[in-house]
């Protein structure tokens, strides 16, 4: 027999967006479900620069994008400090860019009340020893960084906090509809198979690249401009600011530091296939080279990884733009009402990550006038609990690297995960790199959900380092077991997948230190520990 | 503050593989270090352009270098280490032991000049509780003597004039503690042709960057830098008796300084046995030794396998008739420099050593060849044997055949 929930509201999709709308439904006193077929996050959320725009980026050709990328630059610094790292951006003139674009940019962002300062190139250098010597002009900007994995998860942990429900690894399989209003949807669990029936009275589509499916169950006509960007990860964090080139907005020109590393991209290739998250070596070639005029040594700084994401892209009436670039950025809310005569049916898609919780907003504000709530949206003032943690573990004996990353991490977990380690006694870090205790990944072990080691990477940063966890991959697997967290069977496929996708990232870096790193880890997993891919017909 | 920045980073180049924590002394008797890979290249990566993270643990690194020979993607593991050693200095404070320890140059001086009642003092018992009660100064390990008729007093020759000409680096432990090893020296170079001029020079900066006095190290580099340049664009080549210092001259000036100077002064630096050994290559040594029926035992100081030249003295000291030597092939001796006279690090050093006791007292030779005055003071406290530095013994080789013909 299938099970049945009611609620007021299903949100389809688990990135930020859905988040922040389920959070802003909870904070409203409107019930909601949110429904992600995978991990919360697992698509284009986590899949980008992890860039808090200051909105400058766009000032000149799209004044209202860069205003609302502004304000809500201001708004997450106070409400979302356990994810933002205040870094503040250097934009950077190189020679041969064009001089009446640099003109045009100080103008119109003095227009709008981005404050950019310029400072002199051998002060730029000072702060930036990696930057070109030919640099020809630098401003501070208010850019900083974001980092998804810890927003996506503390939003939705605050939206349940407030009573809102979610059903991660549960994909929306049919859209159900009483004459021309939706009353729900059929969700299916994708491990085991089980369906739940979800009635609503109204479905909220959040789905990013993925809109278009989601439209599709209720046979509403949507089509997104899925545009696949690269980025590549730097081995350490070797700048202080976000550094972005000063032009015309193109590829390859921003350097963001995050934790303990840089990101740096990207590309912009439209794609029919939104889970297509393929790499290519040329591409990432191309954008190195593209990325030289600001660092001229990236080719001799080690990258860890390369990663891909879709950007979910909608204009109205479609676009022939190959590179996507041209694309308005903003957001796109969809009263399919209006515009396709199903009633309590919304997409929110396009927009940018900065500006998720202005999104929500406005689609909440939506939801709400259809429902008849008059409760006002209060996410622009409530801040998300913070990470910091540091009045805890002082007495609890481990590393300072790892005791620095924790008091740094814990969040509201810090008294439980304070309370194992005085427990258990041995607080060495599983993974070495990004300083991940047993502790820690255990307390985001989520129950009845099964052991997943993506699912942990994504909210300690297990594996997250030059290592790629040729370590902490099998430590990680071999503890969850010792402690009958999971089973033998289930550890060595989740070992297998994680190693797999581990593995795609490296192999299109394929040089230097990490082709090296590899190798290593190649032979530790499929000699030493002989893991094979019939792991997989376990599944 | 901490971020220093190198010529290269490294600490990037590091694939965790763990080749250094195997072949760390520490990490090979104690949990309680974080162990090469952590401290050095893990933690430099971390801290980057992020909040500074201070472990203490670092005081328990030796500087032996080790973790730079096993490192198969040469990352500078013992620069790092260092680094963080220094950082850590500031950041916790030096003990007045640590400074005094470091400053092995300034006490050798004063400890010279009262060298009859430094010595008494220092074996006395009840003088030792209070050194390690007062100071944290391990009174179970036995310090060097010193004497009051050192080296600086008995030999201030500045110029020479043969066609090779050297430029004696003696270094603390031949001037203070050990001047027969120093005059040993002046005399197999003279039983060569080769004239030896002693530079003004300080103390190599070793103690200093082990104790995290780093600033001090590298104005004492940069004097001896400076002193010795003058020589050798004369055409002298630099020579040294002690591995600790050689390696400070040969490799730590570079990674500490990175100055023109340092690269320049390198280039002309050799170990005595090396540099016999260069001599005995290009047909210039004399091999006039009488013959010697000795079986030695010869223990390599750690600072002797991170020069990367093999073991000169065992080339050399297997030329003199009769003389039969075998690598000890032991790991490190426990007393580091100044690590050993510790008193919280006596557990970890005597552990270390151990290995290095079992593996002389196997080879069970007639007496044991090293260079280096630590590793010495550890194989006289822990080993049956004698230890003999390879000049006094090559010394001996030129005399004896002297007096026979």
């Amino acid at each position: 027999m299938t099970k049945l929930i009611e609620t007021d509201v299903i949100v389809i999709g688990g990135g930020m967006t859905g988040a922040g709308v389920l959070r802003d439904l909870a904070a409203r006193g409107v019930k909601a479900v949110l429904v992600e077929r995978g991990d919360l996050g697992s698509g284009t959320s986590t899949r980008n620069h992890g860039l808090l725009h200051s909105g400058c980026r766009y000032v000149v050709r799209d004044e209202d994008a860069a205003i609302e990328s502004y304000h809500e630059n201001l708004i997450l610094k106070k409400t979302l400090p356990g994810a933002i790292d205040e870094t503040g951006g250097l934009y950077v003139k190189v020679p041969g860019d064009d001089d009446d674009y640099v003109k045009l940019w100080v103008e119109a962002n003095r227009k709008v009340g981005i404050p950019v300062e310029e400072i002199p190139v051998a002060k730029a250098l000072e702060m930036e020893p990696f930057l070109s010597k030919d640099i020809e002009a630098a401003f501070l900007t208010p850019d900083g960084a974001l980092d998804p994995f810890v927003m996506v998860v503390d939003i939705v942990a605050d939206a349940v906090s407030r009573g809102a429900k979610v059903l991660t690894y549960h994909k929306a399989v049919k859209i159900l509809k009483s004459q021309n209003r939706v009353t729900g949807a059929v969700v299916q669990n994708s491990i085991t198979g089980e369906e739940i029936e979800i009635r609503a009275k109204m479905v909220v589509n959040s789905a990013g690249p993925w809109s278009g499916q989601v439209a599709s169950l209720a046979e509403v006509p949507l089509h997104m401009i899925n545009n696949r960007g690269m980025l590549v990860i730097f081995a350490h964090r070797f700048n202080k600011h976000g550094i972005f080139r000063l032009r015309k907005p193109g590829d390859a020109e921003a350097f963001i530091p995050t934790r303990n590393v840089t990101l740096f991209g990207t590309t912009g290739i439209n794609t029919d296939d939104p889970d297509d998250t393929s790499l290519d070596r040329q591409e990432m070639i191309g954008m190195l080279r593209e990325g030289m005029p600001l660092v001229p040594k990236i080719f001799e700084m080690r990258l860890i990884r390369a990663f891909s994401g879709n950007r979910p892209l909608y204009q109205e009436n479609g676009a022939d733009d190959p590179s996507g670039r041209n694309v308005t950025r903003g957001m796109a809310l969809l009263d399919h009402q209006n515009r396709d005569g199903l009633e309590g049916f919304i997409t929110i898609t396009g927009g940018k990550l900065t500006t998720f919780r202005y999104m929500a907003e406005k689609t909440v504000d939506l939801v709400c006038e259809k429902l008849g709530v008059s409760a006002k949206c209060t996410t622009h003032e409530e801040v998300v609990p913070h990470r910091d943690a540091k009045e805890f573990f002082k007495t609890v004996d481990m590393a300072p690297a790892a005791k620095n990353k924790i008091r740094q991490w814990a969040g509201l977990r810090a008294k439980s995960i304070e309370e194992t380690m005085k427990k258990e006694k041995v607080n060495t870090p599983i993974c070495e790199c990004e300083q991940v205790t047993w502790a820690e990944a255990e307390s985001v072990i989520p129950e009845n959900e099964g052991f997943n080691i993506e699912g942990i990477r994504r909210r300690t940063r297990l594996g997250m380092g030059p290592c790629q966890g040729t370590f902490c991959n099998f430590r990680m697997a071999a503890v969850a077991v010792e402690k009958g967290i999971t089973s033998a069977k289930e550890a060595s496929r989740e070992l297998y997948h994680s190693v797999m996708e581990r593995k795609k990232g490296m192999g299109v870096v394929a040089t230097g230190e990490t082709a090296k790193q590899l190798q290593m880890m190649e032979a530790i997993y499929r000699i030493s520990l002989g893991l094979r891919q019939e792991a997989e017909a376990h599944v | 503050m901490h971020n220093t920045l190198y010529p290269k980073p490294s600490f990037d180049q590091c694939i965790k593989c763990n080749a250094c924590v195997i072949d760390c002394p520490v990490s090979n008797v104690s949990l309680d270090f974080g162990g090469p890979k952590h401290l050095g290249p893990e933690l430099k990566r971390l801290i980057e352009n992020n909040e500074y993270i201070d472990d203490s643990r670092i005081d328990l690194c030796t500087l032996c270098g080790n973790c730079d020979l096993s490192c198969p993607e040469n990352v500078q593991v013992s620069t790092l280490l260092a680094f963080s050693k220094e950082a850590h200095a500031e950041i916790a404070g030096t003990k007045f032991r640590d400074f005094v320890l470091a400053n092995a140059e300034t006490v050798g001086k004063l400890a010279s000049v009262f060298a009859p009642i430094t010595n008494l003092a220092l074996k006395m018992k009840p003088v030792r509780k209070i050194m390690e009660g007062v100071m944290g100064l391990d009174s179970e390990r036995l310090f060097p003597s010193y004497r009051f008729k050192n080296f600086n007093r008995i030999y201030k020759k500045k110029t020479a004039n043969t066609k090779r000409k050297v430029a004696y680096y003696a270094g603390c432990y031949a001037t203070y503690n050990a001047p027969e090893i120093a005059e040993a020296f002046v005399k197999v170079m003279e039983y060569n042709g080769i004239e030896v001029a002693k530079p003004d020079q300080k103390c190599c900066g070793i103690p200093m960057f082990a104790n995290g006095q780093m600033k001090q190290g590298k104005k004492n580099a940069e004097y001896n830098i400076n002193s010795f340049l003058e020589y050798t664009r004369q055409g002298y080549d630099v020579v040294v008796t002690c591995t600790s210092c050689t390696l400070a001259l040969k490799k730590e000036y570079i990674m500490y300084l990175q100055s023109e100077g340092a690269h320049e002064l390198a280039r002309h630096v050799y170990d005595a046995d090396e540099y016999l050994r260069m001599l005995h290559a290009e047909g210039e040594l004399n091999t006039n030794f009488a013959e010697m029926n000795v079986k030695a035992g010869y223990y390599a100081p750690c600072h002797m396998k991170s020069q990367g030249i093999g073991n000169p003295a065992m080339d050399i000291l297997s030329l003199i008739p009769g003389y039969e030597i075998t690598d000890v092939a032991a790991g490190c001796c426990g007393q580091c420099g100044t690590y050993g006279f510790k008193k919280e690090k006596q557990d970890i050093s005597l552990s270390i050593g151990k290995s290095m006791a079992e593996a002389v007292e196997e080879v069970n030779a007639d007496y044991t060849v090293t260079e280096c005055g630590m590793c010495k003071n550890a194989l006289d406290q822990l080993t049956s044997k004698k230890t003999i530095h390879p000049m006094i013994v090559l010394a001996e080789a030129y005399e004896k055949a002297e007096k026979r013909s």
